[in-house]
């Protein structure tokens, strides 16, 4: 680790994230005063009117109670998508950038090695996501509490959000690792940003019909299944610990390759 | 082990001729040597050796008896390198990147920085991305400087600056040289070294072509001059007299070491409608030095 290579990501990267976090907040409350107790009946009328498009985007069971809304209208998509546009703007600006441009000749001619900067920009990444995803939490906490107090069963919720969190995590070192080992942007960050979109075009494809619910098993976002893990069943919950253990191994083969590689500076 | 810069054999093969192929010299401690070559001779690539960046496909490199790539980072403490391209962290200003890299060297004490910002009158405060190519080169002197490195490998030290910066760069160097700096700096023109280096590497399609004293070097270079005569039998007559220079129409151009008192004695018999001067080339030089004829 880098101290001061941490101090001026932060200084270069706070704004980004200030600007994350309002598109979450707005996305989230909104999404979440639209929640009616009493006439969740409303949305499912609507649901049941046109099934496909609800279900493109994970909507597929607009349930009953403020945790099952929040799961149909937040985590089968939108709050999946804000973190990993964040993720992968962050390996842009960690990794692949400094390569493409050359500035990571300066920050190797330093006292840091390749491995102290790369671990370095590793933790500013992660950092960066479990800001999001809890401030994502601490927010649809709050709107929760005031708006329909006592309605959200919060333990079942935070299990949720740590899925996020490693559903995110792994996301984020799949595109870090192309980051890493890539010098120019086309492959460094297009590989990892077209190969997620694929990975939620196959997702949304596979809920669209029962013909090609088979497509589920070539995309890892099946790995995080918010249904199962609010009912903490026990493949749901090693799912969410194959994801961060794939996140592990990806990023230790990023700062590994990293480390051996070529740099075109 | 005494040479502060050692490459041994060193080859990476880009393919298509690219690349660098069996390198050997090396720089001893205290002394300046100009890296030169034409565009894509190879000198970046064995500076990115030197620096870490690239791993020998085959021979080493070495830096104070250190292996370039495997102990990078321990070398790197030693070096104050200037990069051939630059490229920042272009967010921030002048100053704050400064400030920032003095912190990456481990650098407590700024005034060496703000010494060299004076010296080659660098406005810190504005953003890197407003910056002039120019502007840009004196942040990438500054941070190369500024760690009073040991020895300090320049890429084209002297893009972008105009001749009032090229002269106080060259004071700079000779100053670093006197405190016995090891110096490598690297140029497609001779004129950039000739006044700061001790000794020239020359390469060419990625190999060593010549490795001799600026001394030597010096005596022999020429210069290459090209005169018009008003028709083509006045030329012809001239060339009798130089029988190596060579004809186009009435043109006649031919290399001439020393003074050109003779030169201007026997064309003073003859109507010249133009007459131009000017160093030769490195190549020139080069193939001149070694009697080589141009293919």
């Amino acid at each position: 680790m880098s101290a001061p290579l941490l101090k001026i990501e932060i200084k270069l990267g706070y704004k980004l994230l200030l600007l994350f976090m309002g598109i979450l907040t707005l996305y989230a409350s909104i999404i979440t005063a639209m929640y009616d107790p009493q006439l969740g009946a409303g949305i499912n009328a609507l649901a049941e009117s046109m099934p496909e498009f609800f279900a493109v985007f994970g909507m597929q069971n607009p349930g009953v109670t403020l945790l099952d809304f929040l799961i149909n209208y937040l985590y089968g998509f939108i709050l999946i998508l804000i973190p990993l546009i964040y993720g992968i703007i962050m390996c842009h600006r960690l990794a692949a950038r400094y390569v493409d441009r050359g500035s990571m000749a300066y920050l190797l001619n330093s006292h840091y090695s390749r491995g102290q900067i790369l671990g370095t920009q590793i933790f500013v990444l992660l950092s960066g996501l479990l800001i999001l995803v809890a401030y994502g939490v601490v927010l649809l906490l709050l709107c929760s509490h005031f708006l329909f107090p006592g309605e959200l069963a919060v333990p079942e919720f935070l299990v949720l959000n740590l899925g996020l969190l490693s559903l995110e995590i792994f996301l984020a070192s799949f595109c870090f690792l192309f980051a890493s080992l890539f010098n120019e942007i086309k492959y460094s960050i297009g590989l990892g940003a077209g190969i997620s979109a694929l990975f939620f075009l196959i997702q949304m494809l596979s809920q669209v019909s029962e013909d090609a619910r088979f497509l589920k098993y070539f995309t890892p976002l099946t790995l995080f299944s918010p249904e199962q893990l609010i009912q903490y069943e026990a493949p749901a919950l090693l799912r969410v610990i194959l994801l961060l253990a794939l996140a592990a191994i990806f990023f230790t083969a990023a700062w590994a390759g990293f480390k051996k590689r070529d740099l075109p500076l | 082990m005494n040479h502060t810069i050692e490459l041994e054999d060193l080859t990476k093969d880009y393919g298509q001729g690219r690349g660098v192929f069996h390198l050997t010299f090396s720089v001893r401690e205290g002394q300046a040597v100009g890296f030169l070559g034409v565009n894509g001779a190879g000198k970046t690539t064995t500076i990115r050796h030197l620096m870490g960046f690239l791993r020998p496909e085959t021979g080493h490199a070495r830096i104070l008896g250190m292996d370039c790539f495997r102990q990078a980072a321990s070398v790197q403490d030693s070096i104050g390198y200037l990069p051939g391209e630059i490229a920042f962290m272009e967010q921030l200003t002048g100053l704050a990147f400064i400030q920032f890299m003095a912190q990456m060297k481990q650098i407590n004490d700024l005034s060496l920085a703000r010494r060299l910002m004076d010296y080659l009158e660098l406005d810190t405060g504005v953003k890197l991305k407003k910056m002039s190519k120019g502007m840009k080169q004196k942040v990438g002197l500054v941070l190369a400087f500024m760690q009073d490195a040991p020895i300090l490998i320049l890429d084209e030290p002297t893009s972008g600056l105009d001749p009032l910066m090229q002269n106080k760069f060259v004071e700079l160097i000779n100053r670093e040289k006197s405190r016995g700096k090891t110096i490598l700096m690297s140029s497609h023109i001779f004129e950039e070294v000739e006044h700061t280096c001790d000794r020239i590497v020359m390469i060419k399609d990625g190999r060593l072509v010549a490795d001799e004293s600026m001394s030597k070097i010096k005596t022999s270079q020429s210069k290459h001059y090209q005169i018009t005569f008003s028709t083509e039998e006045q030329a012809a007559l001239f060339q009798r007299a130089y029988p190596q220079s060579t004809r186009t129409e009435a043109t006649v151009s031919f290399l001439q070491k020393g003074s050109p008192q003779k030169l201007l004695q026997d064309l003073s018999s003859y109507p010249v409608e133009d007459i131009n001067a000017r160093y030769q080339t490195l190549e020139e030089v080069f193939l001149q030095y070694y009697g080589g004829k141009k293919s």
